[in-house]
């Protein structure tokens, strides 16, 4: 990275030529970031159930590559990625921005549910991470694997049990990884957004009332967030802004989590 | 109970009625239980039972909309009406 007095100096928010598999890509966090990693110049490996939504996925410049994969089949996952670097190149960043929301009381709880959120949302990120670490498909300098977690990971909220649970395992995840990948040059860190604005949140927010929805608007001193706020933070931590990060947990919450 | 919303719902009047009471944890329920008087019927119990209309029927009701009705038969007709056909 060129320091400040270099005259040659480099944005080091700059994500020149690196290739960034991004899940979630169609829709919400993970499609906003995707456009985001595109304008700093990244190579985009959008990944997405659907279809439609990544064909409609805007990205400027070249390079990019966009494919439909079912998460849930976690064992196919780091064959799938050794492919993909076959056909595009070796991956830099990694973002796990796919996820199943889940609001359920305990006593509705039922395994089938529940694992089916950890899949998605915890043992999928595992599975990229696998699939990430392997020689064939990581960039040979190095990576960044930004994981999207929630600050329902340390905020209890009644119905939240199994989203908290897959959210929460996603810290120790990133904390055990990044000791164990650091050797690799590979960083780990999670972002934990407070409830942004995206269609996951609409669907939700269309079930209450007026005065829930401005419950949860005052529980975030800075107001709801936009997607845009969190691809930002992602984007920090995928570049040289971030190389010295690791195993943390970076709060994009508007001061939910303050109070 | 083994899971909560069925992968092939009974999209019936009937159906509603077996999902309402696996909700509600009720062995039986007719259109003449009161809701409100459910042992279960809370808050939460409220956002399951919105969220079992819309994956199972179809049907976007509110938390409001939902608490202003008194009985299942109230809900079961409100569902009807409001399904996609």
């Amino acid at each position: 990275m060129s320091t400040l007095s270099d005259p040659n100096f480099v944005n080091p928010l700059s994500l020149r030529s690196r290739r960034i598999l991004v899940t979630g890509a169609a829709s919400g966090i993970g499609r906003i970031t995707c456009a985001l990693l595109s304008r700093l110049e990244a190579r985009v490996a959008a990944v997405d159930l659907d279809q439609t939504g990544l064909e409609s996925l805007e990205l400027p410049g070249e390079g990019h590559a966009r494919r439909c994969l079912d998460l849930e089949n976690v064992d196919a996952i780091p064959a799938w990625m050794a492919e993909l670097a076959l056909e595009g190149g070796p991956l830099s960043g990694l973002v796990h921005a796919a996820g199943a929301s889940c609001v359920q009381p305990l006593r509705l709880l039922t395994p089938a549910l529940y694992r089916k959120v950890l899949l998605l949302n915890t043992e999928a990120a595992l599975a990229l991470a696998r699939g990430f670490q392997k020689k064939a498909v990581r960039d040979p300098q190095g990576g960044s694997i930004v994981l999207i977690s929630s600050v329902m990971a340390t905020a209890g909220a009644s119905g939240a049990a199994a989203y908290s649970l897959s959210k929460s395992a996603l810290h120790g995840l990133a904390r055990a990884l990044a000791v164990e990948l650091a050797p690799d040059r590979i960083r780990v860190n999670c972002v934990a957004p407070g409830f942004v604005r995206t269609p996951m949140f609409d669907r939700m927010a269309a079930l209450w009332d007026p005065a829930q929805l401005s419950r949860v608007e005052a529980a975030h001193p800075l107001g709801l967030g936009t997607a845009a706020d969190v691809a930002n933070s992602i984007a920090f931590l995928l570049a040289d802004t971030a190389r010295w990060i690791t195993g943390s947990v970076l709060t994009v919450d508007g001061g939910y989590t303050a109070q | 109970m083994q899971q909560t919303i069925p992968k092939q719902a009974d999209r019936t009047v009937d159906g509603i009625y077996a999902q309402l009471a696996q909700i509600l944890e009720l062995e039986e329920l007719t259109a003449e239980v009161v809701l409100a008087d459910c042992e279960y019927w809370d808050s939460l119990t409220v956002l399951s039972i919105i969220a079992m209309l819309d994956a199972s029927f179809g049907v976007h009701l509110t938390a409001s909309e939902l608490r202003s009705m008194r009985s299942a038969g109230d809900l079961a007709a409100a569902v009807e009406q409001r399904r996609p056909r």
